[in-house]
């Protein structure tokens, strides 16, 4: 280490980065020091992954320096990053799984022996940096026979032999275990002791207080903020995220008395044949559907919503009986679903926001089988606003939006179908604190408005903040339903792990 | 709209270019005849165009054109129909072959690769069974009914041909449907995304099926103008590779054939590039035989110009930005 | 099944044979039995017909087979490949794991064929009928001197044009044997070139013009039997040629489709046509003198003469082949003279 600890090994200066109708980047400066664990946190969309790439080489600045050891230098491609010292752990790993952990490590820069390959010092080298890590496999193992926690130490180690310098990890631990999370804890402290600076970006903020010796917020493009180590607190990193303070007030109602406005009757899912579905939901109710992960909470959504119709059984709602066949039949009963994965089933990503927006109303609204523009503009006008969703014109392509704007476009599609029941399927996934505020008051305020609102979560948190009631899924079946005031942690993952509901039933 | 623009550039770079070359290609009995054959032609890739930007394909649209035209032939010279009735069993005939073709790819899931490609076999061997494999022509009768592939209006001195008449008149039935109807919109969301239109409750099998039936539909109808304009089928000849004519003019006219995306107006620009491309030829006296490298060529070299020019613009808009912060 | 089996074994012993010495495995026959050999006829004798394409010429000689089989009390299948080379092949194939007494055929690229004839005729009796295959081991040809055929349309050519003028050939292909001499003979007749027969003629490139002289030959075109293609080129050729005075079509349906491109551009006697074969459009138009005349190859006689071969080769009877190997059957040039009598014959025999 040419660098001792604690001198400024990286600055960057007056970054600025725009996109086809967006800012990405205004001014935005950070610095880093030797063996320093800095986490940069922010909203999606708030210019996290544009920096961070821009100083992998992966991008180009529009504007601004970056400075490295005080020199300034400039990455035309990730090559150059590389030989500076800089390495970015991309959030999907980039790994070819069909190749041993040594061919992944030094993939494209085999050493070579008469022009050949030269497996033997691909190993020795590679077992050396596996081996420094604590990750205890062979170097001729295939990458896809490891479990992801284990790849990401393979990224890890690649990006360790070529003598980086500094580590950027995008979201490292979004697919990983606790104990998987522990380990790569436990390596970062290494690596930071051998002088190693690590750039660390997550989403989780209990992870952030964990690791990191300094948070760098950035918001909309700017820098928002900076904490140091002692003033590293929940409450204070999202206030500089979102810029306001978070408060969650809901009046909680029980909605025993009222006429339900969904009932659910025997309802059978292909998945769980063997099992079926009774319930009820009143009109201006939250229902959460909490459960563990396989438990068949998708399936059920996806059979009232006809995607995949149900063996048996009916629903009825408002008085009208049926099973949905299609999607079609469902939302035309007034339901409507926000499905789990969004750009998959969510949204036509190469189609403009507007388009988006208007594709389940347009058949309605038409003159005769012609678009009806006017009403077209109108309802995508109204869920822009209502959404707040931050786009530069409605003609914007989906794709190009954060994912916490794809996702209020999900949701602005159905505001104007006004369904009497709308089913979300873990409506907050990969979205930030931001949007998830968002919609969880468009949630609430649909409810308020007597809408019926189902949704699936695996996050506690939410499925205790949100709900009003909660139905535990367990293996296909309905292990319970919990009021509002037996909600705990405890009760709710009592019955999704198979736990029995003792006392009064529903 | 840029897209169309790039395929415009290129036929008018060839028109021009045949145009200096030999005087002739504009003369005003060239035009009409190009413009005739582009009508024929570009209707056939209309079809394919809305079967295209389903993410589909439809390889049968030549042995359809060969099966309409050996029916239409032989029920009028063979068979004595009347001239309506044969018109209506043909065009049944064609409906028919699209519905069963959007059947069996939406619900049997079938792929339109292989159900399209038996078609393409199947309505060869069908045309070529009714026919007895005999060649058929209409001979000096039924002038009226091949007025609707050999007659001309004379507009401002300039006699066009019926069939781009006819081919205007769908393509812009075309160009409505899928710009400013419900279905369009469907068409070009289930295109792209599929199962996001189905979660939008959008009935997708309907549509597809739809495009299947407008395909063969089109291929039918054109089938009975090519019929007509030669005036003798050869039910095992007739309409041999207009599938990829179709395909290629689509193709070419901004249609991806990963669906989800096309423009008519590009399609019959895209049909025009391919018959100008012929015509030039023949008109620049080039032996036949280097024609189809030439077209190869021709067309290969004006995808490459328009992909290095959308670069090129896409890379100055990407500089005056950064400029004009 | 067990004709894909014998198919195979087929093409096994053409391998052998080709490893080989072809001589001894023609003499010698596999002894395994599995090979299907012309078997002395113990019935009816099974002969075959082979085209090189589906046209109306070859409907014609289709009824010549016919009424021949009929007349001699023999089976003749009429094969129409229609797409080409491969098809022929495969169609040839199939005969002899079949197993027939006698195979005409009009090869379809004769320099390349030669191996396929070899070894078809290694098996059974065979014959070309229509186009030759020169240097084969088939017995004998059956048809006409393509060469003077395409000298006698060029002779009609100079009747449509005094004083001459330019001329555009029309035809399906050029790989062909039969469009290559027919050309030959067109442009050799025109151009004065002393040539007697079209062994000895000089072929010219498909580019080939020659625009000066008398005769000026403005190009040849091809169209791959496509008759839209073959209609187009006809269109072209009148818009890029103001010069243009006959349009020779050597294949059947080359002058119908130029006949309708030259109706529509109102050229009617300003461009002469000279074509081949008795579609109805070309004899009509020479009633209506629109067509100046077309040269007949009398495909019935190709057919039944064929067939009358066979029949005797499969009884043993080589008397009918000629020391030339070549049985000619002469053309008959068609003009508005003799086309009522030829029309009606022709519909006689169609009908028969």
């Amino acid at each position: 280490m040419t660098a001792a600890h604690g001198t400024t090994l990286l600055e960057v200066r007056d970054l600025s980065k725009q996109f086809p109708g967006v800012l990405a980047l205004q001014h935005v400066n950070l610095t880093l020091a030797t063996g320093e664990v800095l986490a940069v946190i922010g909203e999606n969309g708030a210019g996290k992954s544009t920096l961070m790439k821009i100083l992998a080489g992966v991008q180009t600045a529009d504007s601004g320096a970056i400075l490295l050891n005080g020199a300034p230098v400039n990455f035309a491609r990730v090559k150059d990053a590389l030989a500076a010292g800089i390495a970015l752990i991309h959030q999907e790993l980039n790994l070819a799984d069909n190749l041993d952990v040594g061919a992944n490590i030094f993939l494209g820069r085999e050493p070579r022996r008469y022009g050949f390959i030269d497996k033997r010092a691909i190993h020795r080298a590679a077992q050396k940096l596996v081996d420094s890590i604590g990750l205890d496999v062979s170097t001729r193992t295939l990458v896809n026979r490891l479990p992801i926690g284990h790849q990401q130490m393979v990224e890890i180690a690649k990006a360790l032999s070529v003598d980086a310098r500094i580590l950027i990890m995008d979201e490292p631990t979004s697919s990983l275990s606790q104990r998987e999370t522990e380990h790569l804890y436990a390596v970062i402290r290494d690596l930071k002791a051998r002088g190693v600076s690590i750039i660390y970006i997550s989403h989780r903020l209990g992870e952030v207080k964990e690791i990191a010796d300094r948070v760098t917020v950035l918001r909309d493009g700017k820098n928002a903020g900076e904490l140091a180590k002692e003033e590293i607190h929940h409450d204070a990193m999202v206030r500089l995220m979102v810029g306001r303070e978070m408060t969650r007030k809901r009046l909680r109602v029980q909605h025993g008395g009222a006429q339900p406005i969904l009932e659910v009757r025997g309802l059978a899912t292909p998945a769980y044949s063997k099992h079926t579905i009774d319930f009820t939901i009143a009109p201006g109710e939250i229902v959460g559907m909490a459960g563990l992960v396989g438990a068949g909470r998708t399936e059920i959504l996806e059979a009232l919503f006809g995607v995949t119709p149900a063996l048996r059984g009916a629903i009825c709602i408002g008085g009208h009986t049926l099973r949905p066949r299609t999607p079609r039949e469902a939302i035309d009963a007034g339901l409507a679903l926000v499905p789990e994965d969004r750009k998959q089933h969510g949204l036509v990503l190469e189609m403009a926001v507007r388009e988006n927006i208007s594709l389940p109303s347009v058949r309605r609204d038409q003159h005769r089988g012609f678009l009806n523009r006017r009403a077209e503009s109108a309802i995508c006008g109204g869920a822009i606003a209502q959404m707040n969703i931050k786009t530069p014109s409605p003609r914007q392509i989906a794709m190009l939006l954060s994912g916490g704007n794809q996702q209020k476009v999900v949701l602005g599609k159905w505001l104007a179908m006004k369904p009497k029941v709308l089913l979300l399927d873990e409506p907050t996934r990969g979205i930030d604190v931001g949007a998830k505020r968002e919609v969880y008051g468009l949630m609430e305020e649909l409810a308020s408005q007597g809408v019926a609102i189902l949704f699936v979560s695996s996050e506690m948190e939410e499925i205790l903040t949100m709900s009003d009631r909660v139905l535990v899924v367990h293996e296909g079946a309905l292990a319970g339903i919990l009021p509002y005031n037996e909600l705990t942690e405890e009760t709710v993952m009592h019955l999704a792990t198979g736990g029995h509901r003792q006392a009064a039933a529903v | 709209m840029k897209k169309t623009l790039g395929i415009f550039g290129l036929l008018a770079v060839i028109c021009a270019f045949t145009a200096i070359a030999n005087p002739n290609f504009m003369t005003a009995y060239n035009i009409q005849n190009t413009v005739r054959w582009t009508a024929l032609y570009g209707i056939l890739s209309i079809g394919v165009a809305f079967v295209i930007m389903t993410g589909g394909i439809d390889l049968s649209i030549g042995s359809v054109v060969g099966l309409i035209g050996s029916m239409l032939a032989w029920m009028l010279t063979v068979k004595g129909v009347s001239v309506p009735l044969a018109v209506f069993i043909i065009l049944l005939t064609s409906l028919a072959i699209g519905l069963a073709h959007g059947l069996l790819i939406t619900k049997l899931r079938l792929q339109p690769f292989v159900v399209t490609l038996c078609g393409l076999l199947l309505y060869r061997g069908l045309a070529r069974l009714l026919t007895d494999d005999q060649n058929l022509g209409f001979g000096a009768d039924f002038e009226g009914l091949r007025t609707l592939a050999t007659g001309s209006f004379t507009v401002a001195g300039f006699a066009i041909p019926v069939p781009f008449f006819l081919m205007a008149a769908l393509a812009i039935v075309a160009g409505i449907v899928l710009n400013y109807s419900v279905y369009g919109r469907y068409l070009l969301a289930l295109g792209r995304n599929e199962s996001a239109a189905r979660y939008s409750g959008i009935n997708t099998d309907r549509i597809v099926i739809l495009a299947y039936v407008m395909c063969s539909l089109l291929a039918g109808f054109g089938g009975m103008l090519f019929a007509l304009d030669v005036n003798s089928v050869q039910p095992s000849g007739l309409g041999e590779f207009f599938e990829l004519y179709a395909i290629a003019a689509a193709v070419l006219g901004g249609c991806s054939l990963r669906g989800g995306e096309g423009s008519i107006l590009g399609v019959i620009i895209g049909a025009a590039v391919m018959r100008v491309l012929y015509n030039s030829i023949n008109i620049l006296r080039i032996p036949t035989h280097m024609e189809f490298a030439i077209i190869g060529t021709v067309i290969l070299a004006g995808v490459i110009v328009d992909e290095l020019l959308k670069r090129w613009v896409e890379k100055r808009r990407a500089a005056a930005r950064a400029a004009a912060q | 099944m067990k004709r894909n089996l014998a198919a195979i074994l087929v093409a096994l012993a053409a391998l052998a044979g080709c490893g080989g010495a072809p001589e001894q495995a023609a003499s010698t026959p596999p002894a395994d039995g599995a090979t299907p050999t012309a078997t002395p006829a113990t019935g009816e004798i099974r002969l075959a017909y082979v085209t090189n394409g589906i046209d109306p010429f070859w409907t014609i000689a289709e009824a010549g087979v016919n009424a021949a089989a009929k007349d001699l009390g023999v089976s003749c299948e009429t094969l129409m490949p229609p797409k080409g080379i491969v098809d022929q092949k495969r169609m040839v194939e199939t005969l002899l794991s079949n197993g027939v007494q006698g195979i005409a055929i009009s090869p379809i690229d004769a320099a390349n064929q030669v191996d396929l004839i070899n070894q078809a005729a290694k098996i059974t009796n065979v014959i070309t009928q229509d186009s030759d295959a020169p240097g084969s081991n088939r017995l004998c040809f059956i048809g006409m001197d393509n060469y003077k055929a395409g000298r006698a349309a060029g002779k009609l050519v100079k009747e449509a044009l005094p004083d001459g003028g330019g001329i555009m050939i029309f035809v399906g292909r050029l790989e062909q044997l039969n469009a290559q001499q027919r050309r030959q003979g067109v442009i050799d007749e025109l151009l004065d070139r002393n040539v007697s027969s079209g062994d000895q003629a000089a072929y010219d490139p498909p580019g080939f013009t020659q625009l000066d002289g008398k005769y000026k030959i403005l190009g040849t075109r091809t169209d791959n039997f496509d008759y839209a293609k073959a209609k187009s080129n006809a269109e072209d050729a009148i818009a890029s040629y103001p010069d243009l005075a006959c349009m020779a079509g050597l294949f059947a349906y080359n002058i119908p489709s130029c006949l309708e491109a030259v109706k529509s551009a109102n050229k009617i006697g300003a461009i002469k046509l000279v074509s081949f074969d008795e579609q109805d459009p070309t004899l009509n138009g020479i009633k209506d003198g629109h067509v100046q005349g077309t040269i007949s190859q009398q495909p019935y006689e190709y057919g039944y003469q064929s067939v009358k071969v066979l029949t005797a080769l499969a009884k043993g009877d080589n008397s009918l082949i000629p020391e030339s190997k070549f049985i000619d059957v002469p053309i008959v040039v068609v003009t508005k003279e003799n086309v009522e009598a030829f029309h009606t014959k022709l519909n006689e025999l169609k009908g028969g």
